[in-house]
């Protein structure tokens, strides 16, 4: 529908009911090239510099969705909930939203309120507390067995150690379920990208999450006391329905690990590349919670997600159409020059909390409590034990519609003093 | 300048404490509170408290009209 609109404006023909779009629409400009292209995947920031440069609103005419690529107006979207909803989904795929159905990312009001607070609770920072000491445990573990190898994949060995250990107990997933969780979770994410060859490979993975998480919804197969168990028992009291049960299982469990890894593996490539920064770090770990909110400003592991507007709307001076889709770029929005001093340099000490990485308002990340004691806890068990991180070989970005991250990252761990190896 | 709380919005993530300490600040249990609840928040701290209403990441906070 959109591209009709569109393609209206170009030939000067436009229904009536859309004349009044006009006066100020027709400026809306378009950005042809394709920014789901394996190489956009691995390089997105030029084209989100463009789109920034272009106007508040860009027509995507390879996904059919108007690009949301300024700070203040993503922001501006995202509290503006009413208008922008995500109940008709968050992909940029019928297929994905339509699949989507029953979860928490993907509906509105008091059915959104109604489900996150079946599980989110769980995973706020007072619940995420009692947390600390064996977040902390694992940590030192991950970081025992890395400084034994010094020669580490970043991702694999630090990155991924610490959310596998966690996130699977908290969320109950059955002990034979957890082989190819990593793969799922990253095909999930993956299928809600636009119709291209990433999403189509990844919806075998993501059909296969789901089909395991109806199995262990139907056989009850949870670990007792964990936030699956509590989704179980509120489908037990009607608090929701209990065909929502295997998409809420997901919901949690599968944006918790492939966001964390990207965070955590982010951190470490950049402070491989600014010693001095690791340096400041290591004396004073008072910096370490907002260099966090730093390192997901920079790293943005979600690219973006999209929303639905139910009314015409005017974003900055530019109209939407009742019924368009808009994408919403987090990943542009950290890097808007008009919100950020130098918004590509990396640098701890400036204040990111602002930071749209974790989206904001209603559908704003559940899980960051989690992510930020995992994140924190890492950095702060690293900077005891390791002098510096050497780049030891070409680093490699994973290839995702949605998630932003590393898949390899060679690194050399050089142990601090009296650190034993 | 007044802040309305929404406290069931409200999931305890602190990042206003972080911004505006005077104003939000986080007990040993985790629980928020809020030092102006019904009163006037002091010109001096009104800029901190705007950038509390800014961070907070499930938009729990707002100015009073």
């Amino acid at each position: 529908m959109g591209d009709d609109i569109v393609n209206s404006w170009r030939r000067g023909q436009l229904p009536g009911c859309l004349e009044d779009l006009m006066t100020t629409n027709v400026s809306i400009p378009q950005y042809r090239t394709d920014i789901y292209s394996t190489q956009s995947i691995l390089d997105p920031y030029p084209h989100y510099a463009t789109l920034r440069a272009l106007g508040p609103v860009v027509w995507l005419p390879h996904q059919q969705v108007f690009a949301i690529s300024r700070y203040a107006d993503c922001k501006a979207v995202l509290l503006d909930d009413e208008t922008f909803v995500s109940g008709d989904g968050v992909a940029l795929n019928p297929v994905a939203n339509r699949l989507g159905r029953g979860t928490t990312l993907n509906s509105d009001g008091d059915e959104h309120a109604t489900k996150r607070s079946v599980l989110a609770h769980r995973l706020t920072p007072k619940a995420v507390r009692k947390m600390t000491s064996a977040v902390q445990e694992k940590a030192e573990g991950i970081v025992d067995a890395a400084l034994s190898k010094q020669s580490v994949d970043g991702v694999d060995d630090l990155a991924t150690a610490l959310p596998m250990s966690i996130v699977p107990d908290l969320v109950g997933w059955p002990e034979d379920g957890r082989e190819d969780l990593l793969r799922w979770a990253g095909a999930t994410f993956d299928s809600l990208g636009p119709v291209n060859r990433h999403s189509v490979a990844a919806v075998k993975g993501a059909a296969e999450m789901l089909a395991f998480s109806r199995r262990v919804v139907r056989e009850r197969s949870v670990i007792p006391g964990s936030m699956g168990d509590d989704v179980l028992k509120a489908a037990d009291e009607n608090k929701i329905a209990k065909s929502s049960c295997p998409a809420l299982m997901i919901d949690y469990l599968g944006p918790s690990l492939d966001t964390t890894i990207g965070a955590i593996s982010g951190a470490l490539d950049l402070f491989a590349r600014h010693p001095q920064q690791w340096q400041a770090i290591r004396q004073n770990p008072d910096l370490i919670p907002n260099a966090v909110n730093e390192v997901v400003r920079y790293e943005s592991p979600i690219r973006a997600f999209s929303r639905r507007a139910v009314r015409d709307v005017e974003i900055d001076g530019s109209r939407v159409p009742k019924g368009a889709r808009v994408l919403v770029i987090y990943a542009s929005a950290n890097r808007d020059e008009a919100e950020w001093d130098d918004p590509d340099a990396f640098d701890i000490t400036r204040d990111a909390a602002r930071q749209l990485g974790f989206g904001s308002g209603a559908h704003g990340c559940a899980g960051q409590g989690l992510a930020r004691l995992e994140t924190q806890t890492m950095l702060r068990v690293l900077a005891r034990r390791v002098e510096r991180f050497v780049p030891a070989g070409t680093p490699k970005r994973a290839v995702n519609n949605v998630i932003h991250r590393y898949e390899r990252l060679p690194l050399h761990l050089v142990a601090a003093e009296g650190t034993p190896l | 300048m007044r802040i309305n709380v929404d406290w069931d919005r409200c999931e305890g993530h602190g990042i206003c404490a972080d911004q505006a300490p005077k104003v939000f600040s986080l007990d040993d249990e985790g629980e928020l509170h809020y030092a102006f609840d019904n009163e006037e928040i002091p010109d001096d701290l009104a800029a901190s408290a705007r950038s509390a209403i800014g961070v907070c990441p499930v938009a729990a906070l707002r100015e009073q009209a």
